[in-house]
């Protein structure tokens, strides 16, 4: 659990660092809009905002992978407990 | 799997799936002295020095290393960088990859074992929990000791030790984004931003999770370098190698027995190497992606050796080669310059030197010019044609500029507006101009014509810049 807590959780940290120079490199947190209305938080909010926003969005990526990553076995194992 | 029949968990399979993240036992490294641990305090201080006191340096009246996030701009010494110059801080990373590369090549893993701020804080900590707690021996003893008044009290204090340090970490990082003398301001006064306060405790909790808690597992099941480091090495890359031909047979003897007469080698087998290692390998296993090239086996073994009047080097800095082919120091370094080393080298220099050419050649002015959309074209006073413009003027220098503003392009341009603007040391001003020519200066439709400011000071400092001029 823990090992995918850290696959999970670690790796999207890695990329939304990167996601968030890169974004906000390019754009100008005080010319974003928000719900139609400018964004009038101060730049700092938006930029700590924005990181978790990309952290969260990469982490629900990794998690998928993980969840995907499951082989046949371990998906099949409820439905045969008394298989083998 | 392509069987039709179910089948079961075999052990092999389970051993598989657990031993990739084994269960992590606790490692208690033996400190170490030597050469390659008084370099490793070396570079522990310099790096530090360097982190702790750049943000106090003052430079033209301001912090010399601030990345201003809320301004958006990064001042690093007499540069400034603003958003436009991102091209800058991608080459930046490209040289620092390039020389990573470099040096792995050439040294194997000097990054982790000297520079690497795991490395540099998780010896830190190490060196306060010995502080503490004892040597290896009283830590692994205090830590199988039930729970009493000692124990509670040295763990907390090592705790707290770790915990002011970490927040100290943090307090510098933020100082590096929000100029530090406000943040000692607010911090003194109680009156600290948020998002200040929360990144310093999110950076204080994250060394004291690295260096204090997850120290080598960080080495061992996060680091991305340490996974890929391997593809660097060829033959030829110097690490951390124990000299199995010298070493084996390993056993204990007494000091005085002649052990190659027992057909024993040099290595006692006293575990030292494997005690002293921050990742708990045991180098006679030959090279691991766990081995951060820290060199305390090194330190230990020589110690060692010496003692027993054996000579130094049994394990050493070599290369794959070396202890093959039985080479000295001068045919090492003779492999030095090779293929993969001159290509690394010859790219590292080729974008060094262009970055370079980049920052002096990095303009002191830079100028965007809006042409007013909402107004298009319209005729004014004397059969005029008027097109109203947006000049967004930045004086990316350090020095207040003034700038004469001028317009060419089309006959009988004439300029409506300011002709000289002010513009304070790094900062953006804008304003807005009318240029107007008569209707029989150009063709139906868009002309280019030329926006010209030049520094009132310095003439060389002048911008160009292309707009279009609307004509019903």
């Amino acid at each position: 659990m823990r090992q995918r807590l850290m696959w999970v959780l670690w790796p999207s940290f890695v990329v939304a660092g990167v996601a968030e120079i890169a974004f906000f490199t390019l754009v100008d947190p005080q010319e974003l809009y928000l719900f139609g209305e400018p964004v009038y938080f101060s730049r700092m909010a938006t930029y700590s905002i924005g990181f978790f926003g990309f952290w969260a969005v990469c982490a629900a990526a990794s998690f998928f992978t993980c969840f995907l990553q499951r082989s046949a076995k371990e998906v099949n194992a409820h439905r045969h407990p008394a298989a083998h | 799997m392509s069987s039709p029949n179910p089948v079961p968990h075999t052990a092999a399979e389970e051993t598989v799936e657990q031993s990739l993240y084994e269960v992590s036992r606790k490692i208690y490294p033996r400190s170490v002295t030597g050469w390659f641990a008084t370099w490793r305090w070396v570079f522990v201080w310099l790096t530090q020095l360097v982190f702790y006191g750049c943000c106090w340096l003052p430079w033209n009246g301001r912090q010399a290393m601030l990345f201003d996030l809320v301004e958006r701009k990064f001042y690093i010494f007499g540069l400034v960088f603003w958003p436009q110059d991102v091209f800058f801080l991608a080459v930046l990373l490209i040289i620092s990859a390039y020389s990573l590369f470099l040096f792995t090549a050439v040294g194997g893993r000097l990054w982790c074992g000297y520079a690497c701020p795991q490395t540099v804080y998780t010896s830190i900590f190490l060196y306060i929990e010995e502080k503490v707690e004892g040597n290896r021996m009283a830590r692994m003893k205090l830590d199988s000791l039930p729970l009493s008044l000692r124990k509670v009290y040295l763990k907390a204090g090592k705790h707290a030790i770790w915990i002011i340090f970490s927040l100290w970490t943090g307090f510098t990082f933020v100082g590096y984004f929000t100029p530090i003398k406000t943040l000692t301001t607010g911090l003194l006064h109680l009156d600290l931003g948020p998002w200040e306060i929360f990144w310093i405790l999110f950076y204080g909790l994250a060394t004291y999770g690295n260096a204090g808690w997850l120290r080598e597992q960080v080495c061992k099941y996060m680091c991305p370098y340490a996974r890929f480091q391997g593809v660097m090495f060829d033959p030829d890359t110097l690490t951390v190698t124990y000299d199995r031909e010298r070493g084996e047979p390993r056993g204990s003897r007494a000091r005085k027995t002649d052990h190659r007469e027992k057909g024993l080698g040099d290595c006692i087998d006293c575990q030292l190497c494997v005690a002293v290692c921050p990742t708990g390998i045991d180098i006679r296993d030959g090279l691991q992606y766990e081995c951060i090239g820290c060199a305390a086996c090194i330190d230990v073994c020589d110690q060692v050796m010496d003692k027993m009047d054996y000579p130094r080097g049994l394990i050493r800095y070599s290369t794959e080669n070396a202890i093959e082919k039985h080479w000295g120091w001068r045919d090492i370094l003779g492999h030095v310059i090779r293929p993969r080393v001159l290509v690394y080298s010859g790219v590292l220099m080729v974008i060094v030197i262009a970055f370079l050419w980049g920052l002096a050649v990095k303009p002191e002015l830079r100028v965007d010019v809006l042409r007013d959309r909402a107004a298009l074209a319209r005729e004014v006073e004397g059969g005029l044609i008027e097109n109203v413009y947006r000049l967004q003027v930045m004086n990316v220098s350090e020095i207040p500029q003034r700038y004469e503003i001028s317009v060419q392009g089309l006959k009988d341009i004439q300029l409506i507006g300011p002709r000289v603007v002010a513009v304070a040391p790094a900062t953006t001003q804008a304003l807005t101009l009318q240029v107007r020519v008569p209707p029989e200066s150009g063709k139906t439709g868009a002309s280019t014509i030329y926006f010209d400011l030049r520094s009132v000071s310095n003439p060389r400092i002048a911008v160009h810049e292309k707009a279009r001029f609307l004509l019903p």
